[in-house]
């Protein structure tokens, strides 16, 4: 019978392996869909340099009550 | 795929969570039941080296004394036997340590006497010259905390239910049993001390921390 | 509501913190070059009596600078970029306002009520974890007013995506507050008992073994989720904002922070080192996350990459050098890391100097650079007057990068020394050094590492200075600095 020290071991072992292939997978769908155009993840970098609160914002938040979705 | 979550602050949480508790599950659990099993003729610890586990616990001793011999012939040589995992169990905390900066303390009962730690702890110049620890006089002065000790032993009896009153293991009994009890001890560790303090305040019925310590240490086997 | 116009973005909190982030930052590290010295010079233990031994003050120096200076430094930068890349302003909110206020000021009495307690003797032994349990449920609340606010504003933010930094402070908060439940579970024996005894007394619900394995998932990762996971949350704001460059790239940092996640859950990997777990089982562990740090060095070479084209600023704005050279030490921190967990260096490494040499190049060079930075680059903002002094921001970056020199390298040696030492045996297989011989052989690295501390404190004196300077006496400024903090000569 597997012990439950050597079952540890096998599901880090699995575990390991399938974080490491999801994160590899992850950078080649980043890198695509920004290069088919689907996406532009570059703008987000920008919160942080136009962030005077009269800054307009990159996407607005929409979850945000009406009162304060009047103003601009 | 992932950049919807950075939109949506509630299931990032939770994708942050999952991610970071995951670990723990796996490195922890698996170890729990195993590393619970005392070796044989283990016994819980008296009141008065409880004690003198708590004066261990509350002056920081792992701060420079390590607890763990490791399975090396250099440490082996050096404080003994290797350390087992059942020999642990009663340790709440356990008392490692992560740094030596003085030598390690798990078997110290085997080299060490109740003279030696008396004369050590109130210079340890007088017994290693180029010692660097400091001296703890007041330990020989303050009264050590029975009745704290008794309780921590009643707790871990109630709740996790370490064996105490179990035949031929540790007796604990009630608060006054347990009082005289520790005094016995105290009265058998101040024989051997010649410190004046010490032995008048055992005479009066009271007992300073440093027999309470000394009891732990040398009960470390 | 009114116009925009009116709106600013509110500082109270954040001011708050920075001073408590000097105030326990010259504490802690002063403590930090007393017990450095009481190494050295072992008379010194005696100053205060029962009070001033090595064994009570060590704590207070470690919980000092994690859970005063950092916890403050995490939280006065938080306090201010969280409204900044949020885009909303705490004074929009009453309710945030109370709880900021709140948050600071129940903080800053446990904290105080803590040191106090170390001193006076209580402790439950399990390092960065010792305060006992009334201490531990002031905390537990600190950290729960602490989400209640962030989470609040992050509900009302204008800007719909969160920027890089607030997914670090979320995971900051997240993870510390799991790693501190679990760790500080105990019963008051107290209660337990009826009525008997002390009543800070408390008894660890883990025994042994167990509670080494808990201890370590929380003290290695604890350190982890306070100076490491936070600190890069400051830089990826500071230093785009400090240069005036986006950032390198945003999938790149998108990639190290998941990647970073995993790779704590992985890097416990050398807590079995030595335990039942076959041999193999932990070669790969080792191996896999070795391959994971990669992303995980992503975050610093992306940040050093954003400087791409404007490397003259490294020598014409001197929190740009600070921010630089954290963002170095720490890409040399995690490389350091991996290496002591191999089997065979950690044989030697373990109980030795080297692991805090180890942990002080880190928080040395990494947090601390990062945090004065991100303070320095604050002030202006927040106290509408230019920063005091350039010349004493230099000074401070040379005296202080001189003394983590001199802590790394004597530490490295030491630390090696004695794990040799503990080992070497004669011709004949007998050990060929008494414990004492081991600890006299420091002595002359001691010293050294000692007089490092003086530099770095001397260096965390001039910024004290320079920051009460700033705050009070400096030009004042008409409207607020876009990048580059305006400072005088």
């Amino acid at each position: 019978m597997i012990s439950l020290v050597d079952a540890q071991g096998y599901a880090k072992i699995i575990m390991t392996v399938v974080l490491v292939i999801i994160l590899y997978g992850y950078i080649l769908h980043l890198y695509r869909s920004e290069k088919k155009g689907e996406r532009d993840y570059e703008k987000y970098g920008k919160i942080a340099l136009d962030d005077d609160i009269t800054s307009v914002p990159i996407e607005k938040n929409p979850n945000l009550p009406q009162k304060k979705e009047g103003e601009k | 795929m992932f950049h919807w979550l950075e939109k949506n602050p509630f299931f990032f949480s939770v994708g942050v969570f999952v991610v970071i508790a995951f670990a723990g599950l796996v490195e922890i659990l698996p170890n729990f039941a195993e590393a619970s099993r005392p070796v044989v003729n283990l016994k819980p610890y008296t009141v008065l080296e409880m004690a003198g586990k708590n004066i261990y616990k509350n002056e920081n001793c792992i701060t420079c004394h390590s607890q763990l011999i490791r399975p090396f012939k250099s440490e082996t040589d050096r404080y003994g036997q290797v350390s087992l995992s059942g020999e642990y169990v009663y340790d709440r905390p356990f008392l490692w340590g992560s740094r030596r900066i003085g030598p390690d303390l798990h078997r110290v009962g085997n080299y060490r006497t109740t003279d030696w730690h008396e004369n050590h702890m109130m210079d340890p110049k007088s017994v290693v010259p180029q010692s660097i620890m400091p001296a703890y006089p007041y330990m020989f002065t303050k009264t050590a905390d029975i009745d704290t000790a008794y309780a921590e032993a009643l707790t871990v009896k109630k709740v996790f239910a370490t064996p105490y009153d179990a035949p031929n293991g540790t007796k604990l009994g009630t608060l006054e049993e347990g009082r005289a009890a520790a005094l016995e001890e105290a009265k058998a560790i101040a024989a051997d001390m010649k410190n004046k303090d010490v032995k008048d305040a055992v005479a009066r019925g009271e007992i300073p921390q440093m027999i309470a310590l000394i009891a732990y240490l040398n009960r470390l086997k | 509501m009114q116009s925009n116009a009116a709106l600013e973005y509110d500082y109270t909190v954040a001011k708050l913190f920075t001073y408590t982030t000097i105030l326990f930052g010259i504490l802690g590290m002063t403590v930090g070059v007393l017990i450095a010295a009481q190494l050295a010079f072992p008379e010194l233990n005696y100053l205060l009596g029962e009070y001033g031994t090595f064994s009570r003050l060590r704590p207070i120096h470690t919980d000092t600078v994690i859970f005063g200076f950092m916890i403050s430094g995490i939280w006065a930068t938080y306090y201010y970029l969280s409204q900044r890349v949020l885009k909303v302003s705490m004074a929009e909110s009453k309710f945030l306002m109370f709880i900021g206020k709140l948050h600071f000021w129940l903080y800053f009495v446990g904290a105080l009520a803590a040191v106090i307690s170390l001193l006076l003797g209580f402790s439950s032994s399990k390092e960065y974890a010792e305060f006992e349990w009334p201490i531990d449920i002031v905390i537990v609340l600190v950290w729960v007013l602490w989400g209640v606010s962030m989470f609040g504003l992050i509900g009302i933010r204008r800007e719909k995506s969160l920027y890089i930094s607030m997914w670090y402070f979320v995971a900051t908060f997240l993870g510390v507050a799991m790693l501190y439940l679990f760790n500080n579970m105990a019963i008051p024996t107290y209660f337990a008992s009826g009525g008997i005894g002390s009543i800070m007394n408390s008894v660890s619900v883990y025994s042994g073994t167990n509670d080494a394995l808990v201890q370590w998932w929380y003290g290695h990762n604890a350190v982890a989720f306070v100076f490491t996971v936070p600190i890069i949350a400051m830089i990826y704001y500071f230093l785009p904002k400090e240069s005036g460059q986006a950032i390198y790239s945003y999938k790149l940092s998108l990639l190290s922070f998941w990647g970073l996640m995993f790779v704590y859950l992985w890097a416990g990997s050398h807590h079995l080192i030595y335990s039942t777990v076959p041999d193999w089982m932990q070669t790969m562990g080792s191996i896999f996350s070795i391959i994971l740090i990669l992303p995980s060095w992503g975050s610093a070479i992306n940040l050093l990459l954003t400087m791409k084209g404007e490397w003259n600023q490294l020598t014409e704005n001197p929190i740009i050098k600070l921010l630089v050279l954290a963002s170095t030490f720490y890409m040399l921190s995690t490389i350091e890391g991996p290496i002591q967990s191999i089997k065979s260096v950690n044989a030697i490494a373990h109980f030795t100097d080297w692991i805090p040499g180890h942990v002080h190049d880190g928080v040395l060079g990494w947090v601390g650079f990062m945090t004065f930075a991100g303070l320095l680059h604050m002030a202006p903002r927040m106290f509408k007057r230019e920063i005091y002094s350039k010349k004493l921001i230099e000074l401070q970056f040379w005296l202080q990068t001189t003394g983590i020199v001199l802590y790394f390298t004597s530490m490295w040696i030491a630390g090696i020394t004695q794990g040799m030492m503990w080992r070497a045996v004669d011709e004949y297989g007998n050990l060929m050094y008494s414990f004492i011989d081991t600890v006299a052989a420091l002595h002359p690295y001691w010293v050294i590492r000692t007089l490092a501390g003086v530099f770095f404190l001397v260096g965390v004196f001039i910024f004290a200075y320079n920051m009460i300077k700033t705050m009070t006496s400096s030009k004042e400024l008409a409207q607020e600095p876009k990048n580059q903090s305006p400072m005088a000569a």
